[in-house]
């Protein structure tokens, strides 16, 4: 008995040893040259955070083997040192003081959330060490220095490209706004409510609520939201609630229709809410019908290893390395040198559109784009590159 | 068929609140049996409803039957309820001068296993139960009722039925009741307290099973998180209802519900639906520390 009870558990701190993400190092060290190291983080293992998690390590992982593949950098292959940050910022300090005193390392990459990214950061800076964010944007991730680079935009830019798009092509009047109650959401309502001020809209807010990223439950706020009489629900979420939006509006047959953020940009809303997704819009930054080669030969080479389709949190990473992989190329495994390189790139071609320059402070300038569901896919559905949006100075 | 024009308020968020305060009642009514026979607060009850979903998910995906997924998943999980019961925690509980923290961390670290190993093997994406049914929606008077709400009531009354049934016109039910008011007792009077304990388990992670599968069905979507709000949610519940009263228990999900809906509907107070559970406990506590149907001296 007492046998049996060691070996369940033994067999379950090995399970939690497995579960607690690898420092592997991944990519081929098939040349004769020292590979080049470059840094890497995620919220792999961490519940409510594994998907996005698993989304960012795949792309990583595509990135660096795509790379290796065409000839790596200068004839060096690259190795991708990852590192499982558990969603926890204790852990991501950790993870960052151990990178940052590794002088192997070329460059960081960050895949997770702003939370352990913004405490990465200035670890990041003060050891002299580049950091590129490829989806956490929360401003003090570029705010901890000139080496920190983010390649999206600021959920504030968002949420005003939102209210230009809701006013000017969805012609909205009474606009119900779900938000999750976190930065992720305050932000982008914020952004809306005061853009929908700056360009004069005929935009009124009809109802408000704010939720628990833990609580999935939609169909109070949208059984009020449709009391309220409202003509557009803006549903600042992450897939998992936006999703259970759409199923209540679909279900009870509300006839409202629903743009959504960045946050619902992932299959995994196309299988939640299934046939419901038809008619969603999102603001978010990438284009699944943009032509440049590099986006398609991204999506066809991620569907073809991991048979799922990519989504925003993945190219974004893969755009962040695409960064660094430039940087490296022109410079070498010279910090200074790397950083002047990328504040000074112009129209750089990404796989989540053209990124036209990163300001003074690092945040990147691009266009944000406008997804549509149709037929259980996103498509484009318009893009929003006025120069006064898209400025993240502006926020 | 749509409703735009005129949305019931009341009425339909009335019926949001049933839907959802059902569901809490029958998560709850798991950890409320355990608690009743083995005084313990089994936190790894939230794992058998995770545990549960996924298996339904499973059976359901082979099957194309979801009485099938019901009953199978239902039956695995009760039986691997009795095996932990037997395994795990009734030797903890008959080791003398343990302290009573230790089946709490038993069943803490049971959950979180049960978490991670349901990830590790069916990865952190979610799964979608597609449950299909005839029409999207009914109309009835002035309310809207979606066929997973229906399964809902319809399946949560039949578990109370079943539950009623059993402890109170049948012999095991008899000896449960007597065992959960005082084992030693009991035990005196020829009552078999094992079999007590082991039905305990069996409806406990039973019904947590049958609750994942309806919460799968009605949001279309199960991850290795689902057990993560209802694990701390349900203690505030059955503590609200009284620990180890089912009726209470039944009552005390209602509320909730109610109060959950309510609030976040015609309220924008900036508490988190979540933590509502545990201000209605708190304020509850304050007025009648032993819950809303427990005896005082059970404490």
């Amino acid at each position: 008995m007492k046998k049996l009870l060691v070996t369940l558990l033994s067999v379950a701190m090995v399970l939690a040893m497995t579960a607690c993400g690898s420092g592997s190092g991944s990519g081929d060290g098939g040349s004769s040259e020292d590979p080049i190291k470059i840094g890497f983080f995620a919220p792999v293992s961490a519940p409510a955070a594994s998907a996005d998690g698993t989304s960012s390590l795949n792309s990583a992982k595509l990135a660096v083997e795509l790379c290796n593949a065409n000839g790596g950098i200068n004839g060096r292959q690259v190795e991708l040192v990852d590192f499982d940050d558990k969603l926890d910022t204790k852990e991501a300090a950790n993870i960052a003081e151990n990178l940052a005193s590794d002088d192997s390392i070329a460059a960081v990459v960050s895949g997770s959330y702003s939370g352990p990214t913004k405490v990465a950061a200035p670890i990041f800076q003060d050891a002299g060490k580049l950091m590129v964010s490829a989806y956490a944007v929360h401003p003090d991730v570029v705010n901890a220095g000139d080496l920190i680079f983010s390649q999206s935009f600021p959920q504030k830019l968002q949420g005003a490209a939102a209210a230009y798009y809701a006013t000017n092509e969805l012609k909205a009047k009474k606009v119900a706004i779900i938000s999750v109650d976190l930065d992720f959401g305050s932000a982008q309502v914020e952004g809306f409510k005061e853009e929908l001020k700056k360009i004069n809209s005929p935009i009124e807010i009809v109802y408000e609520q704010a939720i628990a990223i833990s609580d999935n439950d939609m169909s109070s706020p949208v059984t009020a939201a449709a009391a309220a009489g409202a003509d557009l629900i803006y549903s600042v979420n992450y897939y998992e609630q936006a999703a259970q939006v759409l199923r209540e509006v679909g279900q009870k047959k509300l006839d409202i229709p629903v743009l959504g953020c960045e946050g619902a940009d992932s299959f995994e809303l196309l299988n939640i809410a299934g046939e419901y997704a038809d008619g969603l819009y999102i603001t978010t930054n990438m284009n699944r019908d943009d032509e440049n080669e590099q986006t398609q030969e991204y999506i066809k080479n991620y569907v073809e290893k991991y048979d799922i389709q990519p989504d925003m949190v993945g190219a974004s990473v893969y755009d962040a390395f695409q960064v660094v992989f430039s940087a490296l190329e022109e410079c070498g495994e010279d910090t200074a040198a790397m950083q002047k390189y990328i504040a000074g790139l112009e129209n750089f071609n990404t796989v989540t559109g053209e990124l036209i320059r990163y300001n003074d402070d690092g945040s990147a300038v691009k266009p944000v784009q406008i997804q549509l569901v149709t037929d259980g896919e996103y498509h484009y559905a318009g893009v929003i590159d006025d120069p006064e949006i898209i400025d993240p100075a502006n926020y | 068929m749509s409703f735009t024009h005129e949305v019931y308020m009341f009425e339909q968020q009335f019926m949001n609140a049933l839907a959802i305060g059902s569901v809490y009642a029958l998560t709850a009514l798991g950890a409320t049996l355990i608690y009743g026979i083995m005084g313990i607060l089994d936190i790894a009850n939230a794992g058998a409803y995770l545990v549960g979903a996924y298996l339904g998910w499973y059976i359901y995906h082979a099957t194309g039957n979801i009485a099938l997924a019901f009953i199978g998943s239902t039956i695995a999980v009760g039986a691997i309820g009795v095996v932990l019961q037997k395994t795990i925690y009734s030797p903890i509980l008959a080791k003398q001068n343990t302290l009573s923290i230790i089946p709490l961390v038993a069943a803490v670290g049971l959950f979180t296993m049960s978490s991670d190993v349901i990830r590790l093997i069916c990865g952190p994406y979610s799964r979608s139960y597609n449950f299909k049914t005839s029409v999207d929606s009914i109309q009835v008077g002035p309310i809207v009722l979606i066929p997973a709400w229906i399964l809902i009531f319809v399946l949560t009354a039949l578990c109370l039925l079943v539950l009623w049934f059993l402890l109170n016109r049948t012999k095991l039910g008899l000896a449960w009741r007597a065992t959960a008011n005082d084992a030693e007792i009991a035990k005196v009077c020829g009552v078999d307290t094992n079999k007590s304990m082991a039905l305990s388990y069996i409806l406990g992670y039973g019904f947590a099973a049958i609750a994942g599968i309806m919460v799968g069905i009605l949001y279309n979507s199960i991850t290795p998180a689902l057990g993560e709000v209802p694990s701390y949610k349900m203690l505030a519940i059955i503590v609200l209802g009284g620990l180890g009263n089912p009726v209470g228990t039944v009552i005390a999900g209602l509320l909730i519900g109610f109060v959950e809906v309510f609030v976040s509907a015609y309220t924008n107070l900036p508490i988190p639906k979540d933590a509502i559970a545990f201000v209605v406990l708190i304020i509850m506590l304050l007025i009648k520390p032993e819950g809303l149907m427990g005896q005082k001296n059970k404490m």
